[in-house]
């Protein structure tokens, strides 16, 4: 299942966004799936409870994902429509009726945001140093 | 306290990244890379094994075999001429970029002209992921039936090449051929479509003439 590998793509550009911005537990993920993107939802949201386990220290233990779905879109290049792609016949123009469209949308697969608490005691720490 | 942060990172940012740095050397060393996908068992490897036994007499020829656990199709492609280096997914269903800039020590790509990456075999998840290669080309099989095209729309989106292996069993079987190339028009209208067999060798002759126009092209 390949959702497994795109998840662990997410959860290592959080870690690592995170790490830099002093956020040490994430309890929210934000996610924009095209539609022909190769990515199921379902089997996203599976793969990011399988990993909300196993690194328990990093997630809340309520976090959640949200998935915002991207359509897809196709725009001719002869008559310049948009129209929504049949999956089957993506390249037909429903309006000229040739193999005349080009995918404008629909094939995104991006982290839009996530959701962390940085470490509370963060000040403190600041201060025990500076008074050392 | 809670913070939220706006990305809007590609997901495959890292993957991308390491493609780009394989694409970078594949173009400074004027290396025409092909990366082939298709389903399990569709031929890519006697395709290769046939693709290196004919042009290996024209151009120094290295291939990158993806593979879930073992050293088999590396094997075949050594024993037909070829330097070959296996990438084990150790179960993982394809080859991502970072799998293929690992390797890349291996060879001397100066002294590479064309370079063949078998992907491992699967419709769906290794058309997502961009190795660097110049050509995605994907091989699909007469007894696969004429369903997988539109079954699988963004694999067909997403090469420019479709090689129809196992022609020598169209008399036996139920496959249209026209309809097959209406099917990706309809998916993809630059994809061209030519019909091969690997074991009567049919149609071999216009795959390497594409290969060889790609090699051109990527001199220049
Ligand atoms: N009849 C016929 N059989 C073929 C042809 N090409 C390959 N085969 C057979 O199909 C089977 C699979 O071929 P491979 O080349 O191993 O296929 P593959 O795509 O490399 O398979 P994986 O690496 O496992 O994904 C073998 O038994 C081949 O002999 C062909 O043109 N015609
Ligand atoms: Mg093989
Ligand atoms: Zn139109």
């Amino acid at each position: 299942m390949h959702e497994m590998a795109l998840m662990g793509e997410v959860i290592d550009i959080i870690k690592e966004d995170a790490a830099s911005k002093r956020i040490i537990k994430i309890d929210m993920v934000e996610l924009l799936v095209g539609e022909i993107s190769n990515a199921m939802p379902d089997a996203l949201k599976m793969a990011f409870e399988v990993y909300k386990e196993q690194n328990a220290y990093f997630f809340e233990k309520n976090a959640r994902i949200f998935i915002q779905i991207e359509k897809a879109l196709a725009e001719c290049i002869l008559c310049s429509k948009s129209y929504v792609p049949d999956n089957n016949r993506i390249s037909f123009c429903p309006v000229c009726g040739l193999p005349s469209g080009k995918i404008i949308s629909g094939e995104s697969f991006q982290i839009l945001s996530y959701e962390g608490s940085g470490d509370a005691d963060e000040s403190n720490v600041a201060h025990r140093c500076a008074d050392q | 306290m809670l913070m939220k942060v706006t990305l809007r990172t590609d997901v495959l940012t890292n993957n991308n990244k390491a493609a780009d740095y394989n694409r970078e050397l594949f173009t400074t060393t004027k290396t025409l890379v092909i990366n082939l996908m298709s389903s399990p068992g569709a031929g890519k490897t006697t395709l290769l094994e046939e693709t290196v036994s004919v042009l290996s007499r024209k151009y120094r020829i290295a291939v990158i075999e993806g593979d879930l656990a073992t050293e088999k199709d590396a094997d075949r492609i050594r024993k037909a001429g070829a330097k070959a280096v296996q990438i084990n997914t150790h179960g993982g269903c394809h080859l991502d970029a970072r799998m293929i800039a690992a390797v890349l020590p291996e060879f001397d790509l100066e002294e590479v002209d064309v370079l063949f990456i078998e992907n491992v075999g699967n419709l769906v998840c290794p058309s997502g992921y961009d190795l660097g290669q110049m050509h995605k080309v994907a091989v699909l099989s007469v007894p696969e039936g004429n369903d997988k095209i539109p079954k699988y729309p963004v694999m067909f989106m997403r090469t420019e090449l479709v090689l129809l292996n196992k022609i020598d069993l169209l008399p036996y079987l139920d496959f249209n051929v026209e309809k097959a190339k209406r099917d990706l028009e309809g998916i993809n209208l630059s994809s061209k479509l030519i019909p091969v067999s690997a074991k009567s060798k049919e149609g071999l002759l216009d795959w390497f003439n594409w290969i060889e126009e790609a090699y051109k092209t990527c001199q220049q």
